[in-house]
């Protein structure tokens, strides 16, 4: 009854959806997975309505559609269950429940709050869900709030005529185990009403659930399997359209560090609640991943070597000198390089030029009085882009109309030409397709033969596996376990994620 | 996209074609006496304006600066006897330092730029008052023309004010374009975040861009009151709203990153065209501002980065 044909849409340098073809049935649960970046979430922004396709028709009961907007989406029965939570926490559930379309339990100008209350416990009902709704949102647990959430789309049924289609976002990603599998059973109970699209990087999960699956990679839809034919290992290799192997992460240039030099020592250190007591030494050509789940303090301990959030007890140590003063500008002048992993805001400068973001970092080195040095900027940037094979017309292009991967790479550049020896990278191939993730993973090899010290915080397990001399496991913040990674005697993902979760 | 790529000749394209419309309408506005003492005229203005460039270059704005003129117009006057011509220093300093803690509240106390300048803008308001003791005062001639009168002699043809202008505006392209401060306060503009990442201080760049803002506004208070021999405390009332257009229309958006001192100078001319034009057909003085409101609203929404803004305004 939905279906998507020839889907295209493009955004600047990236071709983000192919040709897509993606049908729901009626009281069907679909399965849509694919790596990071293979556009998954593009396709779903296109399927809610957020995102205008270039080509190819959408229709409904074979009759075409298109939505300029969510809510228009919304009034053709598709509904979407954020993974980053929607709610408002301050207002109560029925509020949220009801958020924009009051208008049915105004009196005179006056909501009806019996009226609404009655209603939403109605709703809440349809998702097995025992709350007051009269509750403020903040109140209630996260696995609550997903259910909260759920009933907010099903309110959709009572408003419009014709079939549901329910969008979930990695809805398991923040629940426990039981949490799961109540959220699955109540899936399969509501396909009486809705049709569902389950998207998940957990492969087992969408297996489980999923009548078909969906496999998208590079911004095509690989494959379609029946949830009878569906093996983990033949989605994952077409997922990844190769073996996933040593040659992808390069672990054949993965050569021993230094241990007998010393860039980086934590010692107990911790940041109020974000991460307590933790350890650790980074040596020069060291890979360094920290493994944990989401909030689990990996990014701010990233941020404290880099000098952007003061430690509130133990002892930093930068080549052999405590760090007293905690400043990003001085982490630069230590020689420390951070490559946020939100690449557009916080890695380059959109709005300025190639050899601009270069020498941000390091204007001093092609500066005197103050007065720069435009000239030397420029054959810096050259020389750089040659290096790094970064696709630019020229040094004058404003590097917010560049790819995701020559962005990174100009943020690279930035803190390899400058001389930092400590590189801190924050979910560096976030977004990337596979060829730019590539060139990623050969320049930390090239990195690490250079001296660099690296603390990793990776986009996937596998890619923490594959890169890191060494794993660090933290858990709510907490040291949970140290793993040697040497290449051929490398930790399974069930090690890791045994100590994740 | 075609708009995107002209959308930098914008302010280019309506000076000329206000220039033009005029000219059409009034043929004696290309009278080239008529013309220089035009530009000469708004050579205060534009000095205010240029200084607030550097505030909405870097994403903020500086509400102050009128009122900060306003103070330096009565600072001029009360110790012009005293210091002779060093009290232009005391004049560009009271401004600089008040501009530079309108930049501490902002950076370090996460004020607003609109309501640390605007507050910043009364303190200046009020002391203005209680120094002129709410009083037109006005200079001794001589003094007056002992210390200042070169700013308003002429040299083969050229008044010595477009100069002062010129050279101010130089000074502040080289500032903008040569400098790491410049390049500085184009990645705070553009890219705050990212300005923070790659460890610059950020803070300072602020604090240096509010304080450059008052500096300005404190010059361009003393040629006001030299200009007009006086001070009191609401001599430069009007400026605020026009220095703001000036900068927008010439193509910097409320949101920074973009644009620039050049863009200010074109602006300036845009809103000096605009004023002749009122005066020509005899719109009425109490309804210049109303128009200028409006050419305003209209600037800001054709400028402003959407993208930037995501999808929240306040």
């Amino acid at each position: 009854m939905y279906e998507l044909r020839k889907v295209d849409k493009h955004f600047p340098g990236v071709h983000a959806l192919k040709e897509i073809d993606f049908k729901v049935n009626r009281g069907e649960i679909v399965g849509l997975v694919g790596e990071n970046g293979a556009g998954k979430s593009t396709l779903m922004k296109v399927i809610y309505g957020s995102y205008q396709p270039d080509g190819g028709t959408i229709t409904i009961d074979d009759k075409a559609v298109r939505f300029q907007n969510p809510r228009q989406a919304m009034e053709h029965g598709i509904g979407m269950v954020f993974q980053e939570q929607s709610l408002i926490t301050n207002l109560t559930v029925m509020e949220n429940i009801f958020l924009g379309y009051e208008q049915q339990f105004v009196n005179f100008g006056v909501i009806d709050w019996k009226a609404m209350a009655e209603a939403a416990r109605h709703q809440l009902k349809k998702v097995k869900l025992d709350i007051d709704p009269s509750m403020t949102t903040s109140q209630l647990s996260f696995a609550q709030r997903q259910l909260v959430e759920l009933a907010k789309v099903l309110t959709l049924e009572e408003r419009i005529d014709g079939d549901l289609v329910i969008l979930l976002d990695e809805p398991t990603s923040v629940l426990a185990k039981e949490e799961v599998e109540l959220l699955f059973q109540l899936v399969r109970d509501l396909t009486k009403r809705a049709s569902f699209i389950f998207v998940s990087h957990r492969m087992d999960e969408v297996l489980e659930l999923s009548d078909r699956i969906y496999v998208m990679k590079d911004g095509e839809v690989v494959d379609v399997v029946e949830q009878k034919d569906a093996e983990v290992d033949a989605i994952q290799h077409k997922m990844v359209g190769r073996e996933v192997d040593k040659e992808y992460y390069r672990e054949q240039k993965q050569k021993p560090y230094d241990a007998e030099q010393v860039l980086v020592t934590f010692d107990s250190v911790s940041l109020g609640n974000r991460y307590k007591d933790i350890s650790f030494e980074l040596h020069p050509g060291e890979v360094l991943c920290l493994v944990g789940t989401e909030g689990s303090g990996r990014e701010a301990i990233l941020r404290t070597v880099y000098g952007l959030d003061a430690p509130t007890s133990g002892s930093v140590s930068i080549k052999g000198e405590q760090v007293s003063r905690f400043t990003a500008k001085s982490g630069v002048a230590r020689g420390v390089g951070y490559t946020p992993r939100e690449r557009k805001v916080e890695g380059i400068v959109a709005g300025m030029n190639v050899y601009e973001n270069m020498t941000l970092s390091q204007m001093d080195n092609y500066s005197s009085a103050g007065v720069l040095n435009i000239s030397e900027e420029k054959s810096l940037a050259r020389t750089w882009i040659e290096k790094l094979a970064i696709k630019t017309p020229d040094v004058y292009k404003d590097c917010g109309g560049l790819s995701g991967g020559n962005q990174q790479k100009v943020v690279l550049a930035k803190w390899r030409s400058g001389g930092s020896d400590i590189i801190l990278l924050d979910h560096p191939t976030r977004g990337l397709d596979i060829g730019a993730k590539e060139d990623v993973y050969e320049m930390v090899r090239e990195m690490s033969d250079a001296g660099v010290g690296i603390v990793l915080v990776a986009d996937t397990l596998e890619e923490a596996i594959g890169l890191s001399h060494t794993i660090i496991v933290i858990k709510d913040g907490e040291f949970q376990k140290r793993f040697d990674c040497t290449p051929g005697d490398k930790p399974s993902l069930y090690d890791l994620v045994h100590h994740m979760i | 996209m075609d708009v995107e790529r002209i959308k930098p000749y914008f302010p280019w394209i309506t000076l000329l074609a206000l220039v033009v419309a005029v000219g059409i309408v009034n043929p004696s506005f290309f009278d080239p006496l008529g013309l220089l003492s035009l530009v000469t005229d708004v050579v205060p203005l534009f000095i205010m304006a240029l200084g607030m460039t550097f505030a909405i270059y870097i994403g903020g704005i500086d509400l102050s600066a009128q009122q900060l003129a306003n103070l330096v117009t009565v600072i001029a006057t009360v110790y012009l006897s005293q210091f002779g011509i060093g009290v232009a220093v005391i004049c560009i300093c009271t401004g600089a330092i008040i501009g530079a803690i309108s930049g501490f509240v902002t950076s370090r106390l996460y004020v607003p730029s609109f309501v640390s300048t605007l507050a910043m803008g009364f303190v200046a308001l009020s002391a203005a008052k209680y120094l002129s003791g709410q009083r037109a005062l006005s200079m001794d001639a001589t003094q007056r023309d002992d210390s200042f009168g070169w700013m308003f002699g002429n040299t083969a043809g050229v008044p010595h004010e477009l100069v002062i202008a010129l050279i101010l505006l130089a000074l502040a392209w080289f500032l903008q374009t040569r400098t790491t401060f410049g390049r500085a306060l184009k990645a705070v503009g553009s890219g705050e975040l990212a300005a923070v990442a790659s460890g610059l201080n950020v803070d300072r760049v602020k604090m240096m861009a509010f304080a450059i803002s008052g500096g300005f506004a404190g010059i361009a208070g003393l040629m006001f009151s030299v200009k007009l021999s006086g001070g009191d405390a609401n001599l430069a009332n009007g400026f605020l709203l026009l220095a703001i257009v000036a900068v927008l229309v010439g193509g910097t958006p409320l949101t920074g990153g973009v644009g620039g001192v050049v863009n200010t100078a074109i602006g300036t001319l845009i809103v000096m065209v605009i004023r002749a034009a009122m005066v020509y057909l005899e719109v009425d003085a109490t309804q210049q501002q109303m128009v200028f409101g409006i050419v305003l609203i209209i600037a800001i929404a054709l400028t402003i980065d959407r993208s930037k803004l995501r999808g929240v305004v306040k």
